[in-house]
């Protein structure tokens, strides 16, 4: 087997929460909990949850955009939560991160070609006078026209923006693109485009996406692989089948049911799992299992032990006590 | 005879004065709804869905836009024809309606029950002591757990689903005749959704409240309606029951808005062809009104007709109404 | 349908500069204009007038309180019989350069105290904006003359003394600014593209930031002439160089025999310090992008 491209390992990241009094203890909120998973190259791994669920901190710790506590994230076997300073730059060029809000991720004094080519003026990589020609062949694969290189931001429509994005970090051929909520911020019409845009560049170029994104019918379409995000912990990973057809997870049972469809049949069979009430405090979350407060199944033992994230089929993990070694789902 | 409707629209047009003239944002709508009933507006940002909104709440943005034309009849009464005075009286009490965002559409300096208090004081004549009661009533209605100590919180210190409770709870404090709810999902995560839309449902069946529902999603409309309406560039392209418009839709705008939406489907295959695209984006505002079909820079079925004369709307079996000139090609 | 390119919109746009756009919205506000007009004339006189009037603003020419239009001295005489208006062409030279240099030092300081302090925050922040504090608590006017009578009444002096007790503002609002810009994805966004601060500091956030920094650098030249006429007015300033702050100090003693020896020289500020406002608040209108979206 080939090794993985990225590997994450144990990643945990915490905030201080500010207010604290004097002379006490600093409180922390910890976003993303000992979170460990690997993406081969080639795929897409995608992570959903809720706010609050540590998925967008995850992918900012991984970009090294945020400061993050411990753990061990390596691409390619380097170890990025090591690098510092200029190897930290110069190592940027292999894994890039598309924004949500195509409004404000482009700074509004900037032409279009420059916004495009910033990675490659800020790490060094490609001479000046072939920039011209990577820019018109960005503008090209991302289905902007050659005229559109010299406006400004607020010239362009969302969904053209979010194109500038996507050519500015495909600009220094990254292995790895990190989409955070990328089509979030677009209207229905213009994500669509924007995710067949995402999906063909992988196919012509060999990408491998991290896409990050509250929504399970944008997951389902784009990614090879799904991670669950509760609380700052993964609760369920699987293959897109696995875990649309068949899911373990009471969390993922009712996020799932949860989707509005328009799709009678689909309407007709799913049984509306309703969790009531509201998330723990995340600044001290409960001993046991972060969703039993909530959970319509738990046990005793659910609101005092964690449960352990467990291959309960092949490719399949679970963190439910509730989930036999039949693997069927308790709800 | 059937009774007649709690709202009907008639040939609205709200005009809008931009640097570059007077265009119709909102061109010959019109439409209606019965007590109890839910109509649902579809269309991306800039179809004038919420000006739909604020036209009836008699909240066009003063003083650059103006109804021009066409009435607004609210159980008989034209509120486009009665004085600022009245209109005051109306909003909140007969017509309301909740918004996207309910962090910035509450008051941040006044209690949950201060706000719903408020409105009953002014629009029942209710005492202090009543009004506070009734609002803690309120509360308990849109399901917030102890609704006593609830009513005394301030707006940060809720959830976001909370707080959408708490726009419920003062929208339909004086059981409103009708109610518009724009986006109002749109900012919450999917198990809070589905809380909302269950307890949306349950008050629509006790109060008999007609819902005016704005959205972008179409699994919503599916859910939550029983007839929808889909708006392009200021116009009524399609109107007929959700059932017969989402299965066989009769303008391509409709189709392609359906299609190009990755839902989830009752069972996953490993099949994931691209989504249908809807090229380009919404014409821009100064185009509006032109004589013609303004979808056409964006339909695959466009011909010279089309960019010619504007269709009229066409009847397709009962109550299913499209305005396109190739409505018997689209599905 | 499944073609990905975005058809061609209608109207195409032209590539325009928001240095265009701006220039625009500058020009629709009269206000402004007008005080730009102004200030352009003031500016020119300050060069040229001293040369093309030739007559030196030190010398007794005439007899002392010589009233207005007589004998041909437009303005008068003061009390040493000296030409007041070669004295005020002489002293717009002198204000303007005191009002301009103190204000860029002033920006300079700012800038680089509040654009630290706001990108990197922690305890970089908490120092500097101790001092900044401090700074902005000092009472000026004693702090400057302070400064004045320690290190002589020369020109540079009272330049320095200007611009240190009136860069906290800038300070400020360029630290409101970074704090703002620095949390908006486009920075994050160049940080991803593997920008170090530095470039990050003066490439993106700065340019950003800049136009509420230039608005308040332009009303600071104002204030600065102020303060300058004050600090004459009190006598703190280089007797041998006539401003106008110092025309007025001088001729203070004999306001009430002859008003215009004061009157004019206070003229001559207040319509350069209202030029420099409009001026300034037309700025503040064109530079703001929400307005502009309009």
């Amino acid at each position: 087997m080939t090794p993985p491209l990225l590997s994450v390992k144990d990643l945990t990241v915490r905030f201080k929460v500010r207010g604290a009094a004097p002379f006490r203890e600093a409180a922390y909120l910890t976003a993303v909990d000992g979170v460990t998973f690997d993406v081969a190259r080639g795929e897409s791994l995608g992570i959903v949850g809720e706010s609050g669920s540590g998925k967008s901190t995850t992918a900012l710790a991984i970009a090294r955009l945020i400061t993050h506590h411990s753990g061990e994230v390596r691409l390619d076997g380097e170890d990025l939560l090591a690098l510092k300073g200029g190897d930290l730059r110069r190592a940027r060029r292999k894994f890039q991160f598309i924004f949500q809000d195509p409004y404000s991720s482009l700074n509004p004094r900037r032409r279009a070609a420059e916004i495009v080519t910033e990675p490659l003026a800020s790490i060094g990589l490609v001479p000046k006078g072939d920039r011209r020609k990577l820019v018109d062949d960005l503008f090209e694969a991302v289905g902007l026209r050659p005229e559109q290189q010299n406006l400004f931001p607020h010239q362009f429509s969302g969904g053209q923006r979010q194109r500038i994005g996507i050519a500015r970090a495909l600009a220094p051929n990254p292995a790895l693109v990190i989409c955070d909520e990328a089509v979030s911020a677009l209207d229905v019409a213009v994500q669509a485009q924007i995710l067949n845009l995402l999906r063909r560049l992988q196919r012509e170029r060999g990408l491998t996406y991290l896409f990050i994104s509250h929504d399970l019918g944008v997951v389902q379409h784009m990614c090879d692989r799904i991670a669950v995000m509760y609380m700052g912990k993964i609760v369920e990973f699987a293959d897109r089948l696995s875990l649309f057809n068949s899911p373990l997870h009471p969390y993922t049972c009712a996020l799932l049911s949860a989707v509005p469809s328009v799709d009678p049949d689909r309407r007709a069979r799913t049984k509306r799992i309703l969790i009531t009430g509201e998330p723990p405090s995340p600044t001290s979350p409960p001993p046991g299992c972060r969703f039993a407060s909530r959970c319509p199944v738990a046990e005793p033992r659910c609101k005092t032990e964690p449960p352990p994230l467990r291959e309960v089929r092949e490719g399949h993990r679970v963190a439910c006590h509730l989930v036999g070694d039949d693997a069927r789902a308790p709800v | 005879m059937p009774p007649d409707p709690i709202l009907e629209v008639k040939g609205l047009r709200v005009e809008l004065s931009t640097r570059s003239g007077t265009v119709p944002v909102l061109d010959d709508l019109s439409f209606s709804i019965d007590a109890g009933e839910t109509l649902a507006f579809v269309g991306e940002s800039g179809c004038g869905k919420s000006m739909t909104a604020l036209a009836v709440m008699g909240l066009v943005p003063h003083p650059i836009g103006r109804i021009a034309s066409g009435s607004i009849r609210l159980a008989g009464e034209d509120l486009t024809r009665v004085p600022e005075k009245r209109m005051r009286a109306v909003r909140g009490n007969d017509v309301s309606m909740i918004f996207q965002e309910p962090m910035t559409a509450l008051n941040p300096v006044y209690t949950a029950g201060e706000q719903i208090a408020e409105s009953l004081r002014r629009h029942q004549d209710m005492g202090r002591r009543a009004a506070w009661e009734h609002a803690i009533e309120m509360l308990a209605a849109v399901g917030i757990p102890d609704p006593r100590g609830r009513a005394s919180a301030y707006p940060h210190q809720m959830s976001g689903g909370q707080r959408q409770r708490v726009m419920i709870a003062m929208a339909l404090a004086c059981r409103p005749k009708v109610l518009i709810a724009d986006e109002p999902t749109t900012a919450l995560d999917v198990t809070v959704q589905a809380q909302i839309f269950e307890l949306l449902k349950d008050l629509r069946r006790e109060t008999g409240t007609a819902l005016i529902l704005i959205t972008h999603d179409m699994g919503v409309v599916a859910e939550m309606a029983e007839r929808m309406i889909v708006m392009y560039a200021g116009r009524k392209v399609e109107d007929g029951m959700v059932t017969d418009v989402i299965a066989e839709p009769k303008h391509p705008y409709t189709r392609g808005l359906i299609s190009c939406v990755p839902h989830l489907a009752e069972v996953l295959t490993e099949e994931r062809p691209d989504l249908t695209e809807v090229p380009g984006v919404v014409p821009p505002l100064t185009q509006f009104g032109r004589d013609m079909c303004l979808f056409s820079s964006r339909c695959p079925l466009a011909d010279d007709k089309c960019w010619e004369e504007r269709p009229p709307e066409r009847r397709f079996g009962a109550g299913h109404v499209a305005a396109c000139w190739h409505a018997e090609e689209v599905s | 349908m499944t073609d990905f390119a975005t058809p061609v919109p209608p109207e195409i746009e032209q590539p325009r500069a928001p240095l265009a756009e701006t220039t625009e919205m500058f020009l629709h506000n009269h206000a402004a204009v007008a005080g730009l007009i102004v200030l352009v004339l003031v500016v020119l006189a300050a060069i040229f007038g001293p040369s093309l009037y030739g007559v030196d603003p030190y010398e007794m020419v005439w007899a002392p309180f010589t009233p207005p239009g007589s004998e041909g001295y437009l303005l008068g005489t003061d009390y040493l019989g000296r030409d007041l208006l070669a004295g005020i062409l002489a002293g717009a030279r002198v204000s303007l350069t005191i009002g301009m240099a103190a204000a860029i030092m002033s920006v300079f300081i700012g800038i680089t105290i509040g654009a630290v302090a706001g990108f990197f925050r922690g305890w970089v922040e908490e120092v500097l904006m101790r001092v900044t504090e401090f700074f902005q608590v000092l009472p000026t006017l004693l702090f400057s003359m302070v400064i004045v009578s320690l290190f002589g009444a020369s020109l540079p002096v009272i330049t320095v003394a200007i611009g240190l007790v009136s860069w906290t503002a800038v300070a400020r609002i360029t630290r409101a600014e970074f704090m703002r810009i620095r949390e908006l994805e486009y920075v994050m966004a160049a940080r991803a593209s593997g920008a170090g601060n530095f470039k990050l500091i003066f490439r993106v956030v700065l340019p950003n930031a800049l136009p509420p920094i230039i608005v308040q650098a332009a009303l600071m030249v104002g204030t600065a002439i102020l303060f300058e006429a004050g600090l004459s007015f009190l006598g703190l300033t280089d007797p041998n160089v006539v401003s106008w702050g110092q025309i007025i100090g001088s001729n203070r003693p004999y306001i009430l025999d002859a008003n215009y020896t004061v009157t004019l020289p206070g003229l001559a500020i207040f319509v350069t310090v209202l030029a420099i406002s409009l001026v300034g608040d037309g700025l503040n209108d064109a530079l703001n992008p929400r307005l502009r979206a309009r």
